[in-house]
């Protein structure tokens, strides 16, 4: 396995274990390689649209669909708690762990919250409705925004 | 990318800020959505689906329009 996928596996199995990013200090020890060496994969990462980082290059904003900061959106799974960027990354984290969970979130209109149970086989029924204002040639154009 | 509780809700939040609602998603399409993107996300071999793939998972959901075309250079 390449330095890249090792390192794109250990980011996102320290998301999945504890709902935050990793540690650069931490990454470099679990693969016995430099700082240097981890900025330097961030940004092959990011490259390649698989992480999105703060202007340090240093701090993951996203690894879709976790957020390595506070979001509107929050997912329960077991005792795990985890942040997803965006409507569809709350659906994407109980899907990318394959567990039960439960989505809190709300309408970005009247305020309602939103509480959805996810079960193995997908949601409860449910009749709200998702919208992206971004359309899907931009999306990376600006993330956050999206 | 939102959540909201109506379409009702979609149309007063976009007369808000002036901007055209853009095409619905529903939650069981959402959940398609976000097991295709990131059900393997966690193992080696993930990888993120490529413009063809994107628009045959879309159209595949019935979001056929410009708006869900990864390489569509203006939406109108």
């Amino acid at each position: 396995m390449d330095f890249d996928t090792q390192l794109k596996l250990t980011i996102y199995r320290h998301f999945a274990r504890t709902g935050e990013a990793p540690p650069i200090p931490e990454l470099a020890a679990q693969l016995a390689c430099s700082r240097e060496d981890i900025r330097q994969g961030y940004a092959r990462l990011r490259a390649n649209r698989v992480l999105l980082l703060e202007p340090d290059g240093e701090t993951i904003r996203m690894a879709p669909p976790f957020s390595g900061v506070p979001t509107q959106h929050r997912v329960e799974a077991g005792r795990r708690k985890y942040f997803a960027n965006c409507a569809w990354d709350a659906l994407g984290i109980p899907a990318a762990l394959h567990e039960e969970a439960v989505v809190y979130s709300r309408c970005e209109q009247s305020g309602t919250p939103l509480r959805l149970e996810i079960h193995k086989d997908g949601p409860e029924p449910n009749s709200w409705f998702f919208h992206c204002l971004v359309p899907a040639s931009q999306w990376w154009v600006d993330l956050v925004f999206t | 990318m939102l959540f909201f509780r109506s379409e009702e809700d979609v149309k007063a939040w976009c007369n808000t800020r002036g901007v055209a609602p853009r095409p619905l998603v529903a939650m069981a399409q959402l959940w398609e959505l976000a097991t295709t993107w990131y059900a393997t996300r966690l193992e080696p071999n993930a990888r993120r689906p490529g413009p063809d793939e994107m628009r045959r998972i879309f159209a595949g959901l019935g979001l056929h329009d410009a708006f869900w075309d990864p390489q569509a250079d203006t939406f109108g």
